[in-house]
């Protein structure tokens, strides 16, 4: 492995190490402390009866602030190993399944930080950081001679088009990941209304926005893959595998979107559909290993 | 025995069909059906997907009964199918319908919005400001209006008895981005029939080297191939494969380029791209009388000949001289599979036959030679000379006249989602009233169950404050659950 290539790797290891104890200390910020109670009653006929009870509280800010902290660390960290990899092959690593899910780590992160800052929402982080954790162990789970920096076949080399297209396509995943978790959590907070949960109001909006940004990424997805598709191949539109299953995925978003101006379908069926629509995310992601194509390449 | 109810109104013949149409106009407006209509081309969209990949046979193998299931839904070509295209005409039709329905409406809330509103509505807000100032009504009215334009709202007041209604609204145009966006939707399917009907593609239009092909499909091109290289890496990986052509209309050259993959030669509307190449052979044939029957290369590859299945062949028919001719290169591959390979040719060599073809062809049973490059033989009455070993490219050609229109669409569907999204229509209803020590203005954002509006209110509202030099009282209702249709919409229309 070239010296730098290895460089950007360590640094993968060293974000991963900041994303899961953050994801950890989400976890706990979100559910909260479960404080037993031991009450001792003395009776008049002198007998001591001792209830116990648990109830749930809010965990401390501080373990909150330190998640927000560790995840900004995972995400610069990972921020220098995908600039390394950039600077070893002389483009932006997005090519095969380990540079692709590393960008989406980064980009995951990314936006969910910024969501977490516009609506001051700690706790959707119990959510997307155990969603990037899991992305990273994928990675890992990545043959590992994908983490060497291989050049392009021909169908690949259209760099400008490529790299709009598939950064689009990851920026789109990361957002509809953040819309996913603030779907979750609103069905968390709609049915028990944990005080400390942000309010399903408030979700319900994020989880909008989050597709609003998501859902046109997605369509310039679609747009510059046909481009792409025309420049490469002649058609703009072949019914491949992948290009239906993204295609699946933003009808689904779309159903969603109109589900927003039936007044009465917001809240709990919307962020059902939330759900349906990120598992058709995941699927379109990880469609390479179930589909022929001409996706096929790229490291499965 | 039936009772026929005679209180019934006796049905207005005429009403019927108008009844029809309005049921199916009110079907093709609904939002409700527009959803379960996205649902339904997904789910096919879905199916067609998985018809491309082993979910199906996974499920056979899992549950043997519903193999003949899986086997109908592989055989099944979904997106070429009745229902597919059916679907894609309703959503069509309903987008149009759906647009012309809207339209008015949202050019009224845009152009003459209801200004006046109701106390029940302002107390009702989940979110609203209040300000209480010693100016009278109608100067506290005309401050505010004052500040809301200064923070870019339109404002529009209307007085009534003794009180001033106020709207102010911000990005109204943005209502309008939702038809460029629909009408794209309907765009990229007219692309898509426009290509179909209009266009062609030929997928395989192979050209040896230095030699010229017609392009046929009623464009009137014929094309040359002057040049196919190709670079590989150190590794042995292709690099890059280039194809430079002539392309010539009527005799003239009308226009030279190269293509390589991911960079097609454009001529016109009719584009090439490179897609393959192989071998080809460049020969020349002559019969007896001296006459040239075949001066031209021919590709090879396409045709399997029984003497060595696994090497690059070809056939042609020579109709004038009554005999069909193959022709086999050396295997490219010797050590797979060798007992197929009865020739056993040396590099640079191709081996000839002609077969009889035809009743009353010359020759009687096949012959055979193997020929070198350049070297000249008699077969038959025929006098064949092996030219030289060449390259032919393939390449694919298409005409879509539909791509412009497919570019328009992605240039609305975009913008108007930027619009739609990223520009919000904002909206503000206030009522200024008179108050014993002045007047009292109270706002309220038009923004149920829209968390970022009421925010985006709530700072609106501190800025006109800070404007007006008043100190505004946000109040916030605490809004109801969000549940299913949980309550009625009490906005004024
Ligand atoms: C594949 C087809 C369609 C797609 C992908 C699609 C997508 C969208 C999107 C992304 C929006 C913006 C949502 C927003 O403003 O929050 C929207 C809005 C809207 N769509 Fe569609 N649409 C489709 C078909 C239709 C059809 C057939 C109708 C008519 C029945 C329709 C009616 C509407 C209406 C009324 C709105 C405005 C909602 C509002 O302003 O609150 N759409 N659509």
């Amino acid at each position: 492995m070239e010296s730098l290539v290895r460089l950007s790797f360590y640094f993968f290891a060293a974000a991963t190490i900041a994303l899961v104890t953050s994801a950890a200390c989400y976890l706990v910020y979100a559910v909260g402390r479960i404080r037993l109670r031991h009450t001792a009653l003395t009776t008049s006929a002198g007998t001591t009866v001792v209830s116990h009870g648990a109830s749930l509280e809010p965990a401390s800010l501080g373990i909150g602030r330190f998640a927000t902290l560790l995840a900004w660390f995972g995400v610069a960290f990972q921020g220098i190993s995908i600039l390394l990899r950039t600077i070893a092959a002389g483009r932006l690593p997005l090519s095969n399944m380990y540079e692709f899910s590393s960008t989406f780590i980064l980009l995951a992160g990314l936006v969910y930080l910024v969501f977490e800052r516009w609506y001051g929402v700690r706790q959707l982080g119990a959510i997307v950081l155990p969603l990037i954790v899991a992305m990273a162990t994928y990675v890992w789970l990545l043959p590992s001679d994908l983490r060497e920096v291989d050049a392009l076949i021909p169908a690949l080399q259209n760099r400008p088009l490529m790299t709009i297209h598939v950064s689009m396509a990851i920026l789109a995943y990361a957002t509809f990941a953040v819309a996913f978790a603030a779907a979750v959590l609103f069905l968390i907070a709609n049915r028990w209304r944990v005080t400390w949960l942000p309010g399903p109001d408030l979700l319900d909006d994020l989880a909008f926005r989050a597709v609003t940004i998501g859902f046109p990424a997605l369509s310039l997805v679609l747009i510059l893959g046909s481009v792409w598709a025309y420049r490469a191949w002649g058609t703009y539109w072949q019914w491949d595998p992948k290009e239906t299953s993204a295609l699946f995925t933003w009808l689904i978003y779309g159903v969603y979107l109109h589900t927003r101006s039936l007044r009465g379908w917001r809240g709990n069926r919307s962020a059902a559909i939330l759900l349906v629509a990120f598992a058709a995310v995941v699927f379109t992601y990880f469609g390479n290993y179930i589909f022929g194509g001409l996706h096929a390449y790229g490291g499965v | 025995m039936t009772h026929v109810s005679l209180d019934r109104p006796a049905v207005n013949p005429r009403a019927l069909p108008e009844l029809v149409v309005d049921r199916i106009w009110r079907f093709f407006c609904s939002v409700r059906a527009a959803i379960a209509e996205i649902a339904i081309l997904a789910l096919l969209v879905l199916a067609g997907t998985l018809r491309g990949s082993s979910v199906p046979r996974t499920i056979a193998d899992t549950l043997p009964f519903a193999t003949p299931l899986v086997e109908r839904w592989y055989a099944w070509d979904v997106f070429r199918s009745l229902p597919f295209a059916s679907i894609l005409t309703v959503l069509a039709v309903a987008i149009a319908i759906c647009t012309i329905n809207r339209a008015p409406g949202i050019w009224q809330a845009i152009a003459h919005p209801t200004v006046v509103t109701t106390h029940g509505f302002l107390r009702n807000a989940e979110t609203s400001a209040t300000f209480a100032s010693a100016l009278s009504a109608p100067e506290l009215a005309s401050q505010l209006q004052d500040a809301l334009r200064a923070g870019r709202y339109r404002t529009i007041g209307e007085e009534r008895s003794g009180e001033v209604h106020l709207y102010a609204d911000r990005w109204r145009y943005s209502r309008l981005a939702t038809f460029p966006f629909h009408l794209a939707l309907i765009m990229i399917l007219a692309g898509g029939i426009v290509g179909a009907a209009w266009g062609f593609r030929d997928n395989d239009f192979i050209i040896p080297e230095g030699s010229v092909r017609e392009l046929g499909h009623g464009t009137g091109l014929t094309v040359r191939l002057d040049d196919f290289s190709e670079v590989y890496r150190e590794d042995g990986t292709p690099l890059v494969y280039r194809s430079d052509v002539t392309i010539m209309k009527n005799g003239d050259t009308v226009n030279t380029g190269s293509m390589t993959v991911n960079n097609p030669l454009t001529f016109g509307d009719v584009v090439f791209y490179q897609s393959g190449f192989g071998q080809a052979v460049a020969l020349k044939i002559e019969d007896s009388a001296g006459e040239v029957l075949f001066d031209d290369a021919l590709p090879l590859g396409p045709f399997q000949s029984k003497l060595n299945p696994d090497a690059p062949a070809a056939r042609m028919d020579l109709v004038p001289a009554g005999v069909a001719m193959s022709i086999v290169a050396p295997d490219e591959n010797p050590a797979n599979a060798p007992e197929l390979d009865t020739l056993r040719l040396r590099p640079g060599d191709m081996f000839f036959m002609i077969r009889p073809l035809g009743a009353d062809s010359p020759i009687a049973a096949p012959i055979g030679a193997t020929v070198s490059q350049g070297e000249s033989i008699e077969l038959g009455d025929l006098s064949l000379t092996f030219v030289r070993e060449r390259r032919f490219s393939v390449l694919q050609v298409a005409r879509n006249p539909g791509i412009p229109l497919f570019i328009a669409a992605s240039v609305l569907l975009v913008g108007g989602l930027a619009v739609t999204f990223y520009f919000p229509h904002r909206r503000i209803r206030a009522i200024v009233s008179p108050t014993p020590g002045g007047s009292e203005a109270q706002l309220a954002p038009v923004a149920r169950r829209d968390w970022s509006a009421k925010r985006v209110f709530e700072q609106v509202a501190g800025d006109v404050g800070r404007r007006i030099g008043l100190e505004s009282h946000l109040r916030m209702n605490e809004p109801s659950p969000i549940g299913e249709a949980s309550y009625r919409v009490v906005a004024p229309p």
